[in-house]
């Protein structure tokens, strides 16, 4: 059966006003929904629209429901009482604490990751791509627990589950196997870690990784701490390997710090090859003064899709944040100065897919007749708006089906 | 008006493994408030209270001070508006604030009353806030502002800063009689910003605040955005008029960005001279590609206080305040990489006027009989606990008594 959304606040256009300020426009509306979550009808609001059957939203806006690109959700420790984190120097002292409690964390996986979804729903998330530690320590288990508990959420959110060797893949020679058997177990993606810092073999590490992903013809999803010129060559040499193999629009580099503090030369000319590749970067917008934020906006206006996401939180590596993608969107753009009505509402794209309501010159594009019925409703009157100040209370529709887990 | 809290939760000492601190250990005490100061602080206190709370089990921690606010010119609780981009920087902003300020009047007490109404939810039971002081709304914000403060006092302590946010030389000699008349109404600081790209004659100005100052016994809160080297003269600037005219009162040097920007030989020199001075600094935590982020730790060990401010919460300059102190402490975490207990939990200072439960040796500190009863009751384990996961505050206790309360989930060490 037809299900109506009425009183729906949209972005419908802008207006520009005397003093120069902009004005995102908004009107109300009634939706249609069909039973597979697709939107059927959109027409304005009427005098007898909150008489008429379906769900009143009494003027909520309505935005897209957002995407988490980049979790880890086997690491959390929500659900496990409160504990802090252990400072360490190097990237190699933490994965050693790692490797240390990964077994003991095994027991509840799936409870801590469905805390960690939770919160996510709550929050208007709908999409979840999580990262999942495969190693020699904690081989699959893991893996088992966080797709168990992603599937109990099937009906409210789609996901993808990478296959990652954060111990490093060449390291242990089981690592490989263990990657493999992930890859048949019900992981979509394969993961990467750190080429040269981890695995100390550059051009061996990517070989590895891209025959395997060839073999199970997956994506990747590399995540590359590696600073400076080695970060940068370790994405040339993958660059290369693409092209050779035309493995194009397959890739997603996550963290990249190697994209700050290039020289502008180098920064065009890996920004164009990223492009060319349809290579996406995932950002976590670290606050941490030693990690600058890399180029997002030079990154898109080149057409480089970029994606945020809010990294494991509440585990041995942080126990900092609040855990909303909202709010790593808030900080981007108060990092790079989107405080003007336009630069906030298209910077929303990042975490929804690339889905704005309006385009850059603020017309109406979303949502349409056909397209999926997922919506995170706010009280507020436009996504710049959301952007800048983070309303706590929303609710989401993913795929037609209200989400109500909180 | 006495209060009797039972079952609170207050931190006794770090838990080491090694040298490490893994965890911090509390005790569940009875807490007995009258005069505005903890009377007694008990296993178990029977006695009669005018009010009775049964806090079962949640964490005390000193309550919350906004130390650099904007109440005056906030678009808090009214309709949305973003930033409009300027074209001449600063100086766009005044023209603006000609225009928007004094249509803005009529709702000025009111959105005030709504921003200093969410800083007591979010626990703060101090608000320093600037007041401008300009050629235009000339000194009608600081009567109003004063007037809203005064339905306030008795739940909340404040400071209110006579704020020349358009400069004082470039708007003439008529204007600092404004100014000096501002001074005269119930004002505790004279404000400023950046004196040498706002006026061009630093000097004047450092001399001119500082003789206001002096006259009408009042603190100083000067912002300074200006960078490393320019910045780092107007501090000196400012230090060597209070040498000259033996300028004794408090010396507040907001933002203060050079000092992100300096190199270790001038940092130093800087740093000695507030310690003679006991200048005190206030920052937002800002976030942003250029140096503007001090080293708050550095400077706060060196023994010049660093206190955390909110700034505009939302209104012609930012849109991107929350006034959430456990997200603003959370964001200084993030920035300097501090995970670790000790370090979480020691960083709640910051927003409380320099009070920790706990000295960084894990010694017992806060509440002693006698101390100001500024608290929250939170649902949480430790300081830590509070500033990393951002747990619920649902008591605000100022001046001894509970001045707000909301119903909380109590999740304890599961939150």
């Amino acid at each position: 059966m037809n299900e109506w959304l009425r009183q729906v606040r949209l972005e419908v256009g802008e207006r520009r006003q005397e003093d120069g300020q902009v004005q995102t426009q908004t009107a109300l509306f009634d939706i249609q929904i069909n039973p597979q979550g697709i939107i059927t009808k959109i027409k304005a609001t009427t005098k007898e629209s909150h008489r008429q059957p379906g769900k009143d939203l009494a003027g909520k806006l309505a935005l897209p429901a957002f995407k988490e690109m980049h979790n880890h959700l086997d690491k959390t420790y929500l659900g496990r009482p409160w504990k802090a984190a252990v400072p360490v120097k190097t990237l190699q002292e933490r994965l050693s604490l790692e490797a240390q409690e990964l077994v003991a964390l095994s027991s509840d996986v799936t409870q801590r990751a469905t805390k960690m979804i939770e919160l996510h729903l709550k929050n208007g998330v709908n999409h979840i791509r999580s990262h999942v530690n495969i190693d020699s320590y904690i081989g699959l288990e893991n893996l088992h627990g966080v797709k168990q508990a992603l599937e109990s959420f099937s009906k409210d959110l789609t996901y993808e589950i990478v296959a990652f060797p954060q111990h490093g893949l060449l390291k242990e020679p089981k690592t490989l196997e263990l990657l493999e058997e992930a890859l048949q177990s019900g992981a979509t993606i394969l993961g990467g870690l750190d080429p040269a810092g981890i695995d100390q073999a550059i051009e061996a590490s990517l070989d590895q990784t891209l025959q395997l992903a060839q073999k199970y013809q997956v994506a990747v999803d590399f995540h590359l701490h590696d600073r400076g010129q080695v970060g940068l060559y370790t994405m040339q040499q993958w660059l290369r390997r693409t092209k050779q193999s035309n493995y194009q629009g397959q890739t997603t580099f996550s963290h990249a710090f190697a994209l700050s503090h290039l020289s502008s030369g180098q920064q065009a000319q890996v920004i164009q090859e990223l492009a060319e590749n349809k290579i996406q970067v995932t950002s976590t917008i670290p606050l941490n003064l030693k990690s600058a934020l890399i180029p997002i906006d030079a990154l898109q206006a080149q057409g480089v899709k970029v994606a945020l996401g809010c990294d494991g939180f509440y585990d041995s590596w942080s126990p900092n944040f609040s855990g909303d993608i909202l709010e790593k969107l808030r900080n981007f753009c108060e990092y790079t100065g989107k405080s003007s009505e336009q630069a906030l509402r298209q910077s929303l794209g990042l975490i929804t897919n690339q889905v704005t309501p309006l385009n850059s010159q603020g017309q109406q594009v979303w949502p349409k007749v056909g397209d999926e019925a997922s919506f995170v409703f706010f009280q507020a009157s436009c996504s710049a708006e959301v952007i800048a100040r983070v309303p706590k209370v929303r609710q989401m529709m993913h795929q037609g089906r209200w989400v109500n887990r909180s | 008006m006495s209060l009797l809290l039972k079952n609170v939760r207050l931190e006794t000492g770090y838990q080491y493994d090694g040298k490490t601190v893994v965890a911090t250990t509390t005790q569940i005490k009875d807490i007995y408030i009258e005069k505005q100061q903890f009377q007694v602080i008990d296993k178990q206190i029977k006695c009669e209270a005018d009010v009775v709370y049964d806090a079962s089990g949640q964490l005390l921690v000193p309550s919350f001070k906004e130390m650099h606010g904007h109440v005056d010119k906030t678009y808090f609780s009214g309709p949305w508006k973003a930033v409009v981009p300027t074209t001449k920087g600063i100086f766009s902003r005044f023209e603006e604030e000609q225009r928007i300020l004094p249509q803005q009047l009529g709702v000025l007490k009111e959105r005030g009353r709504e921003m200093i109404l969410h800083y007591i939810r979010e626990g703060h039971t101090h608000i320093r806030t600037h007041i401008n002081v300009d050629p235009v709304v000339q000194t009608k914000h600081v009567e109003q502002i004063r007037a809203l403060f005064d339905e306030f006092k008795e739940q909340i302590t404040f400071e209110l800063v006579a704020f020349p946010q358009h400069g004082i030389l470039r708007n003439g000699i008529a204007f600092e009689a404004v100014l000096e008349e501002a001074l005269q109404l119930g004002v505790t600081h004279i404000g400023g910003v950046d004196p040498a790209s706002i006026d061009g004659d630093s000097q004047r100005v450092m001399a001119l605040i500082i003789s206001l100052a002096k006259k009408y016994d009042l603190g100083i809160d000067l912002h300074l955005h200006e960078g490393n080297t320019l910045g780092a003269y107007e501090m000196h600037q400012l230090l060597h008029w209070a040498e000259k005219l033996q300028f004794k009162n408090e010396i507040t040097f907001s933002h203060a960005f050079a000092l992100a920007d300096l190199d270790q030989n001038d940092f130093q020199k800087l740093l000695e001279r507030f310690l003679k001075h006991r200048v005190n600094i206030a920052t937002t935590v800002p976030i942003g590609s250029g140096p503007i982020t001090m080293p708050i730790a550095a400077i706060h060990q060196a023994g010049v206080p660093v206190a955390f401010g909110h700034d505009s919460l939302v209104d012609h300059w930012s849109p991107f305040g929350s006034g959430d102190m456990r997200e603003k402490i959370n964001r200084y975490n993030e920035r300097f990489g501090i995970i670790d207990e000790c370090g979480l939990g020691q960083s709640l200072k910051y927003a409380t006027g320099g009070i920790n439960s706990l000295t960084a040796a894990g010694h017992y500190q806060w509440p002693k009989v006698g101390d100001p009863a500024n608290a929250l009751l939170v649902d949480a384990m430790s300081s830590a606990h509070l500033v990393a996961r951002r747990c619920p505050i649902s008591t605000v206790i100022s001046k001894g008594k509970i001045i707000h309360q909301e119903e909380i989930e109590l999740k304890g060490a599961f939150r």
